[in-house]
């Protein structure tokens, strides 16, 4: 019997990866796949037979974690958004070449549209890049199922599996059946006397080992085809291509506007890499092809050479759906049939109500320390003749210093970009140069530049903006708090280049007149302005944290 | 439910002020009828005073899409006003409008509250409640929001008897007291619409 709940698509993710006996979820955190760490961690606790849940310094970190515990024999999940793929890249694309031992299962969420992210880049490439098989889930009861067998295929294929989540995905709550039984973690064992020598990449064994993968490919091609089928292979020449959420959309629109499936020649995608004899065979099927697959033209561009004038090609390339941006109901009908949909709002309400609306942004919130330390920033800058001073900037809460009223930080491009980019426009002549960074943030990836700021003798003043949480994705508790002072250091920074404010607004006027001093030494600085988040004290994650410390 | 079409609701408003367990009770409340469900959130930054939306999809048949498309939704709940005329664009012509008239005003450019209520009073299918008056007439600061959504459990697909089981459910770790506290709020709410 089994049981049903309803469950996001993040919760099935870590609910799955339970029930097939995961040891241990790893991960760094981020919208929006944070909640399949939280949901598993939660889940682990109720089951309380040893498993384990720890957030990495970074997406790279976690990745390696994961293949550690693989190497020891168990199940493991590895979670991050889309971008963290990038900082992990270097272990993924190397792990296809050691293979892994226990099931590792690589948990990525991508964000078409950019709901909470700088790029909408698509995993489906780097997985593509990397040799390693992917599956694409389009509802959450998929999520479920395919994560259960991406194990069970990461041990056949001795290769990690990646599931990809979509934001609407991801955030998305529906009905999903799971297992009565949460099998308990146990270890296959690690790697025997004849594939030892698999894991240690030196040119002579990873030559062997890149072949070896390469020679792989049609073994997983054939394990992807089992999600990759006809669904209606009717007489139409019209064809629908569709996966992941592409397909999501599809189906409802074909169920609520009650047309017949059987008007089109249907080929679903559900896992890659893809055969391309069935994309030749679907192509060759029909006359005209729409595509309905979320971010990058990917199974377009793969279909496109095929179709040599014999076949048209409607999808992100030619214009029909737009080249960006997620895709909805209403973008599958547009493509579909002309019939437009008239609702509530017509164009004269609709012109009303835009005249009225205005955008709320998200803002810091009232009485953040963050407020206080830029406007300490900001004016010290101004007072000693900074004109349009730039501030570097980064990702987390404090990105928001972006907007008025703080207008105080210029650039925000990936995690950890702010510190090396301020001691960049140093070396440049830049002086001041001024780089914020969150303490999250700077374990995850600015710690490096400590190290080459101490050697320097440049205007750099790096800013710690500390609140010993990782606020922005949900007030996770970083893996240190309060170490940054002794690093810097331990590095060469002499004590008068450390400096800890308070950000409070009975502090700022104090706080003003010592960065001036600051601002204007020429040697590196590492001021850092701490003070507790006040959404994590509301819920009181510090008295937590201080409790679970002793 | 009465019939095999997809019923759309959306659920509007500012962070903190409830959207989310709002759109939660009722996809439990479908769900406990034996409905398909899915629904969608936009989470985020929503904790800082952004807008908060939720989509839900309740139908007899399966349901893919975790979003309404534009002009087809059936009901709107908004927590706040002007956050219900940001959402009216997913409502299809016959939609109903359950809306709180209390503004939140953490925005640089907020309108005058009159003329959004007198765009809201000419948009028909619009009932507004006053949620911060109601809520202070009974002591309850969330009931203003508890209100609505028993206003907009008229125009649910949803069997009636299926709201107390839904609500003490959701607060049984609150206590007796807080559970009989949300069932007046919410029974408060339905009778201002059937009137």
């Amino acid at each position: 019997m089994k049981k049903s709940k309803l469950l996001m698509g993040d919760e099935a993710l870590a609910f799955a990866a339970c029930d097939a006996g995961l040891k241990a979820f790893y991960g760094y955190p981020g919208t929006p796949s944070t909640e399949i760490f939280e949901s598993g961690e939660k889940y682990i606790e109720q089951l309380n037979d040893g498993r384990v849940a720890e957030w990495a310094a970074n997406e790279k970190v976690a990745y390696e974690f994961a293949l550690g515990t693989s190497y020891a024999g168990y199940r493991t999940v590895v979670t991050m958004k889309h971008v963290g793929l990038n900082v992990a890249l270097d272990a993924f694309v190397n792990s296809a070449i050691t293979g892994v031992q226990g099931g590792l299962v690589v948990a990525v969420a991508d964000d078409p549209s950019m709901h909470s992210s700088q790029n909408e880049q698509d995993t489906r490439i780097l997985a593509d890049f990397a040799h390693i098989p992917l599956l694409e889930p389009s509802t959450p009861q998929e999520v479920y199922d395919f994560t259960l067998q991406a194990f069970d295929l990461s041990e056949k294929l001795k290769l990690p599996v990646v599931i990809r989540l979509v934001t609407r995905l991801a955030h998305s709550r529906g009905e999903v059946y799971t297992q009565e039984k949460s099998l308990s973690p146990t270890s296959i064992g690690i790697p025997g006397e004849e594939e030892k020598n698999n894991w240690v990449l030196i040119p002579s064994i990873a030559r062997g080992r890149y072949r070896e993968l390469r020679e792989k490919l049609p073994a997983i091609i054939e394990t992807a085809s089992h999600y990759n089928t006809k669904i209606i292979d009717g007489k139409s020449k019209t064809g629908v291509l569709m996966a992941g959420m592409g397909r999501a959309y599809f189906e409802q629109y074909v169920s609520d506007n009650k047309i017949d499936p059987k008007k089109y020649n249907l080929l679903s995608i559900g896992a890659y890499p893809v055969d391309i004899k069935l994309l030749k065979k679907f192509v060759a099927s029909c006359d005209v092809i729409y595509v309905f697959e979320e971010d990058y033209p990917y199974l377009e561009d793969m279909i496109i050479p095929y179709c040599d004038g014999k076949c048209t090609v409607h999808g992100r390339r030619d214009g029909t759906l737009n080249i960006d941006g997620e895709l909805n109901v209403a973008a599958v009908r547009a493509v579909l049939e002309n019939k437009k949909i008239e609702g509530k709002v017509d164009d004269d309400l609709f012109a009303k109500i835009s005249d009225l609306i205005g955008i709320r942004p998200p803002k810091l919130c009232e009485g953040c320390g963050h407020s206080d330390a830029y406007e300490a920033i900001t004016t010290a800058l101004k007072n000693i003749g900074v004109e349009d001073a730039r501030i570097f900037g980064d990702i987390g809460c404090y990105t928001l210093g972006v907007q008025p009223p703080h207008n105080a930080i210029n650039t925000c491009v990936e995690m950890g970009a702010s510190l090396p980019m301020a001691f960049g426009a140093a070396m440049a002549g830049m002086s001041p140069s001024v780089g914020v960074i969150g303490d999250s943030t700077f374990l995850h990836s600015g710690m490096p530049t400590l190290l080459s700021a101490a050697k320097s003798n440049l205007n750099l003043n790096l800013i710690i903006m500390d609140n010993a949480i990782v606020g922005m994705t949900g007030q996770q508790i970083p893996v240190a708090a309060d170490i940054a002072p002794t690093l810097a250091k331990a590095a060469g920074f002499a004590e008068d280049q450390v400096h800890v404010f308070i950000p409070l607004p009975k502090k700022t006027k104090d706080n003003i007149e010592k960065l001036e001093k600051i601002f204007k030494e020429n040697k590196p600085s590492l001021i850092v302005f701490k003070r507790k988040c006040i959404q994590a004290m509301r819920r009181k994650l510090y008295t937590k944290m201080e409790k679970a410390a002793v | 439910m009465q019939n095999d079409k997809t019923f759309g609701l959306v659920v509007a408003g500012v962070g903190g002020q409830g959207a989310i367990t709002i759109a939660q009770l009722v996809l439990g409340a479908a769900w406990m009828n034996g409905l398909h469900v899915l629904q969608s959130e936009v989470h985020g930054m929503s904790q800082r005073g952004g807008e908060v939306s939720a989509h839900i999809l309740i139908s007899k048949n399966k349901v893919t899409s975790p979003t309404i498309e534009k002009g087809t939704g059936d009901l709107l709940i908004g927590l706040e006003p002007l956050e219900a005329l940001r959402h009216m664009v997913y409502l299809k012509k016959e939609a109903h409008i359950i809306t709180s008239s209390s503004p939140i005003i953490n925005m640089d450019s907020y309108p005058e509250i009159d003329k959004v209520k007198r765009l809201l009073s000419t948009i028909n299918g619009v009932e507004m409640i006053n949620t911060d008056a109601l809520s202070k007439e009974m002591r309850f600061p969330q009931g203003g929001t508890i209100a609505l959504l028993g206003a907009a459990s008229v125009f649910l697909p949803m069997g009636d008897d299926i709201w107390e089981k839904v609500l003490s459910e959701r607060f049984k770790n609150k206590g007796e007291k807080v559970i009989e506290k949300n069932l007046r709020a919410f029974m408060t709410g339905k009778e201002l619409v059937k009137q």
